[in-house]
């Protein structure tokens, strides 16, 4: 699979069907995610590919040799959760792969100009201990 | 125990009237092959065509279909999936 991955996604880890990591990068030049690249976590269900991956962000700290922060977006909280219609049960669809979750959301961060969490951030995060399937979001803004 | 075959004699072979490299868009595997639950290709594990054009393994479209999420469309284009009578 690695050879023929589209520009921007490379397979960090996936050694198992249960867990993969994934580095995306934005090949444009939107100023708000230069020269970062960020870090995917997909976690498949027995499932999978009838049920929708668990895919969220995750943080590896600046001091490390290969940081990667949480990219700051209208519907990225800061911990990493994912509010996009495709990765719940009802957007979901199971011709869906690795790759085109990848490149939704990186097409998903090239397209947005707000540089803001979405509201209700903090209180989501410190009191959120659902998974993300779980999470009846809204999905009301069709603009990002 | 080894076995070596020396020679061998194809009296039939069979294959899906669909193009070789064609895979299931749902397990990914080829639509000669079988679905992820089946070990013998063939009649036991069909595939299923689509009127909107798109084709998956039988036992792969009905386990989507199952799932209330689906709402009975084609996991490509989102229509009402209906299959087309005659096979491939």
């Amino acid at each position: 699979m690695q050879g023929h991955l589209p520009p921007g996604i490379s397979i960090v880890k996936s050694e198992n069907f249960e867990e993969w990591q994934m580095d995306i990068k934005v090949l444009d030049a939107n100023p708000l995610y230069q020269n970062e690249i960020y870090r995917l976590k997909f976690t498949f269900g027995s499932k999978y590919p009838i049920e929708p991956p668990e895919v969220q962000f995750i943080e590896i700290p600046r001091s490390s040799e290969t940081p990667r922060p949480i990219p700051i977006h209208p519907h990225i909280y800061s911990n990493g959760i994912i509010c996009l219609d495709l990765l719940s049960s009802a957007g979901w669809s199971p011709v869906q792969t690795v790759e085109s979750v990848c490149m939704s959301i990186q097409s998903m961060l090239t397209a947005n100009t707000r540089n803001e969490r979405p509201p209700g951030d903090s209180d989501f995060v410190s009191y959120n201990r659902r998974r993300p399937r779980d999470i009846n979001f809204f999905y009301d803004d069709d603009n990002v | 125990m080894k076995v070596t075959i020396k020679e061998w004699n194809a009296v039939a072979s069979w294959r899906w009237d669909m193009p070789e490299d064609e895979v299931c868009g749902i397990c990914r595997v080829q639509f000669d092959g079988t679905c992820p639950t089946c070990k013998f290709p063939g009649d036991d594990c069909s595939l299923l065509l689509g009127k909107c054009g798109h084709s998956f393994h039988m036992h792969c479209l009905l386990t989507w279909i199952q799932q209330e999420s689906s709402k009975g469309l084609c996991p490509m284009c989102r229509q009402k999936f209906e299959w087309k009578q005659g096979e491939a």
